[in-house]
């Protein structure tokens, strides 16, 4: 019975490791299976990866010498020839597995520090980052107010600011700027594929930034559960280059302020219209 | 800590086992499917006298069916989905190649869809087609049909009432929590919610393009559906996938048709409330009482089972006569409402463009906003802050001289209504001069909020209007400017030239 658990828990810990393996393969491994596409989640894929091979080596070591251990004692238990060590344990053991431990994890402590300050401290954040939006989580949507083309976000509503709701609008390779705010209970602002969390708290303006490498539509949900409609605040992030997300913010302004009349203003909405399609 | 004497000396298992076995029928219970869903009714409808009501269920059953059983009752304006198209060639009886308008339109044909035919031996035949599709080969375009023979040039419609059915599907997925399995704004959410979510069954939507008269337009059904509705609990879908979006607009002005055809019968029908009979009777009797206390000799008023039973003899009568005729105008008039909300000459749209948003156009607008002729301060505040004097009195409702029990305005539906708060930039039926031209032109059916379009004011005067209430929200609010001020030193509107 003793080779048996000796066996059973060596293949565990050899059946978690293969499903690691392949995980990548099965579509397991990260949201939507993909790296991030945002530079600071690319560097928190670097900080998870460097904690996976500290966790893995510990593991697979860890349980090579479980495995061992099982294995000898229940071969020396069914041989009778042996008995079993008691002891009442080891001094210099306890300071080595108490000190190993304690430096790898001061190690990721000091190691994690200038990614989790570029993320949260405004003296690491990019110098040159450009507010581009205010986004408004309510129950149950993401209300957001950008700046007229060539304007700076203001605090407060300016009659030419631009409004859409589920929809936010980026420029991808360039850092930019997100003021996070609440109508109402405690939100999250999560884009899984930016690998950016963070949540939203009545009555504070919270600053986020990030910069997309690569654009394309994400999806941006609420993490936080926040009443019966949790599940329905689901909006798009959609990255584009510069020139294209300066040229939707001049057709979106001309739609918004559509008088149904001016012939050029119709146009642009129905081009707007199109590309919603 | 001493543990329980009884479970330690009894035998625990069997004193769990009846515990088990309630957990066992929660978990078989709590799991299960639930009620099937159903249309309520109006009460106008259940106070019905008993032949009354069976008469207008069965109708309203035809025509539109249950949540289970849909009916497309070809009758409405609603886009019940489908592929129209016609019979190309020949292969073998039931065997034939269809013809298509688009050849895109193949992918939507699926085996197991009903067969319409339009033309050909088989529309002509009467009683219900049965004849459904048994496999369809996209490409070769090939059909085999459980239905009879066809010509050649027959035409037919394929998986009629698609589109209601998958609006079906994506209503009860995201909208029955909210506004109820009937669209009367009663799902089991609405109670937490202020605004309370929309009863449709009026067959009026608040926040339209179209004249005041007119029912919602797809577009505008449409566009809350994709926007939502800023200020109240109404999210927006925008990545819906299309197809669903639109089949859920059908399946809304469905339920509006059909909420409406039931509201109309039974004011049609009102002579057939056994409530209001049941009332008129006893006040009968208590006048014939207190007649007889005073000593006079009046007439013995008619007892109840009587007054039913006749009520009943006259209903049978008007079963008979007049109610099919009742039935067929109410569904014209449905069908020609709901059409013409979707003519473009429904539409408000603007003679003029939008006057320049100037100092002295938001002046204009800011005294016809304290004019007589809008008497737009006398809900909307004079500074904009939704707090006018109309908020502080007791208003009538609708079509009655009986008020309203509570203090302030109330919409169509019943629901005390608070006027805008024009200082909040929030624009619940959309932000753009056009919308806001819309809601003065045309008002906001279903509230108080009247249309001025076309009798009060003109266009430009309208744009005036709106040039002012736009910038309420970024007026300076210090103390010693306020508007008011402002409007001391303007000339009377009187001398204002038009």
């Amino acid at each position: 019975m003793g080779k048996f658990w000796a066996v059973f828990f060596s293949a565990s810990a050899v059946l978690a490791v293969a499903l690691c393996w392949v995980a990548k393969d099965y579509n397991w491994w990260f949201p939507y299976n993909q790296e991030a596409v945002s530079t600071i989640g690319r560097q928190i894929d670097d900080l998870f990866h460097l904690i996976l091979v500290i966790v893995s080596v510990t593991f697979i070591g860890v349980n090579i010498a479980l495995g061992y251990v099982l294995w000898t004692g229940a071969e020396a238990a069914t041989n009778g020839q042996k008995k079993a060590l008691f002891t009442h344990g080891s001094h210099a053991l306890e300071v080595i597995w108490t000190i190993v431990p304690s430096g790898i994890l001061l190690f990721i402590a000091l190691y994690q520090m200038d990614v989790w300050a570029q993320f949260r401290f405004k003296s690491q954040a990019p110098r040159k980052l450009d507010i581009i939006a205010e986004v408004t989580a309510r129950q149950f949507e993401w209300r957001i107010r950008y700046p007229a083309r060539g304007k700076k976000l203001m605090p407060t509503p300016q009659p030419d600011d631009i409004y859409t709701v589920n929809d936010l609008r980026v420029p991808s390779g360039l850092p930019v700027g997100i003021s996070l705010r609440t109508d109402d209970v405690q939100h999250s602002f999560f884009v899984p594929e930016f690998r950016i969390k963070q949540d939203a708290v009545p009555k504070l303006v919270i600053p986020i930034w990030f910069e997309v490498t690569k654009p394309g539509d994400y999806d941006l949900v609420c993490a936080e559960l926040c009443g019966w409609g949790h599940y329905k605040m689901k909006a798009r992030v959609k990255a584009t280059s510069e020139t294209e997300f300066e040229k939707w913010r001049s057709e979106a302004a001309s739609e918004q302020f559509f008088d149904g009349v001016s012939p050029e203003a119709a146009e642009t909405e129905e081009v707007a219209q199109q590309s919603d399609q | 800590m001493q543990l329980n004497p009884e479970i330690r000396t009894g035998k625990p298992r069997r004193k769990l086992r009846p515990l088990i076995g309630l957990g066992l029928l929660c978990a078989v219970l709590g799991c299960g499917e639930g009620p099937p869903a159903e249309f309520s009714w109006r009460p106008s409808t259940t106070d019905m006298i008993p032949a009354a009501k069976k008469a207008v269920q069965e109708v309203m059953k035809e025509s539109f069916g249950t949540p289970q059983q849909l009916v497309a009752w070809e009758r409405m304006p609603v886009d019940f989905g489908g592929v129209r198209g016609d019979v190309a060639a020949i292969q073998t009886p039931g065997e034939f190649t269809l013809g298509l308008a688009d050849p895109a339109l193949a992918s939507r044909v699926k085996s197991g869809m009903p067969i319409v035919w339009l033309t050909g031996p088989q529309a002509e035949s009467k009683g219900t087609q049965t004849a459904k599709v048994e496999s369809f080969d996209p490409k070769s375009l090939l059909l085999v049909s459980t239905g009879g023979e066809a010509a050649v040039g027959d035409k037919l419609l394929v998986g009629y009432g698609s589109q209601l059915q998958l609006g079906r599907v994506v209503y009860m997925k995201n909208c029955t929590h909210c506004h109820g399995v009937a669209g009367d704004g009663m799902g089991p959410t609405a109670n937490y919610l202020n605004p309370r979510p929309r009863d449709f069954r009026l067959g009026i939507i608040k926040f339209t393009s179209t004249l005041s008269a007119e029912r919602a337009a797809r577009d505008d059904i449409h566009r809350i559906i994709t926007n939502g509705i800023p200020g109240t609990y109404m999210p927006s879908f925008l990545l819906m996938a299309p197809e669903e979006k639109l089949a859920a607009v059908e399946y809304v002005r469905w339920l509006a048709m059909r909420g409406e055809m039931e509201k109309r019968l039974g004011d049609e029908l009102a002579d057939y409330n056994e409530v209001s009979l049941k009332s008129d009777i006893g006040k009968q009797e208590e006048a014939y009482q207190a007649a007889v206390k005073a000593g006079e000799k009046p007439e013995k008023p008619m007892g109840l089972p009587k007054a039913l039973a006749t009520s009943a003899a006259s209903f049978k009568a008007y079963q008979e006569e007049d109610f099919p005729t009742i039935i067929d105008e109410t569904a014209d008039f449905l069908a020609e409402t709901w059409q013409k909300a979707d003519d473009p000459a429904s539409l408000v749209t603007p003679q003029q463009s939008r006057v320049a948003d100037s100092l002295e156009s938001r002046q204009r607008g800011r005294r016809l906003y304290m004019s007589d002729r809008t008497k737009c301060y006398t809900c909307h505040g004079p500074l904009g802050r939704g707090d006018g004097g109309a908020v502080d009195d007791f208003w009538p409702k609708p079509g009655t001289t009986e008020k309203y029990a509570q203090r302030g305005l109330h919409d169509l539906w019943g629901n005390k209504l608070q006027p805008r708060d024009l200082t909040k930039g929030q624009y619940r039926g959309g932000r753009r001069p056009l919308d806001l031209y819309r809601r003065m032109f045309a008002g906001i059916k279903g509230t108080p909020m009247p249309a001025f379009g076309g009798t009060v004011l003109k266009d430009e005067e309208i744009w005036d209007l709106v040039n002012y209430v736009m910038s309420i929200p970024f007026e300076s609010r210090t103390p010693s400017k306020p508007p008011t001020a402002a409007m001391a030193s303007m000339p009377p509107e009187s001398k204002v030239d038009h």
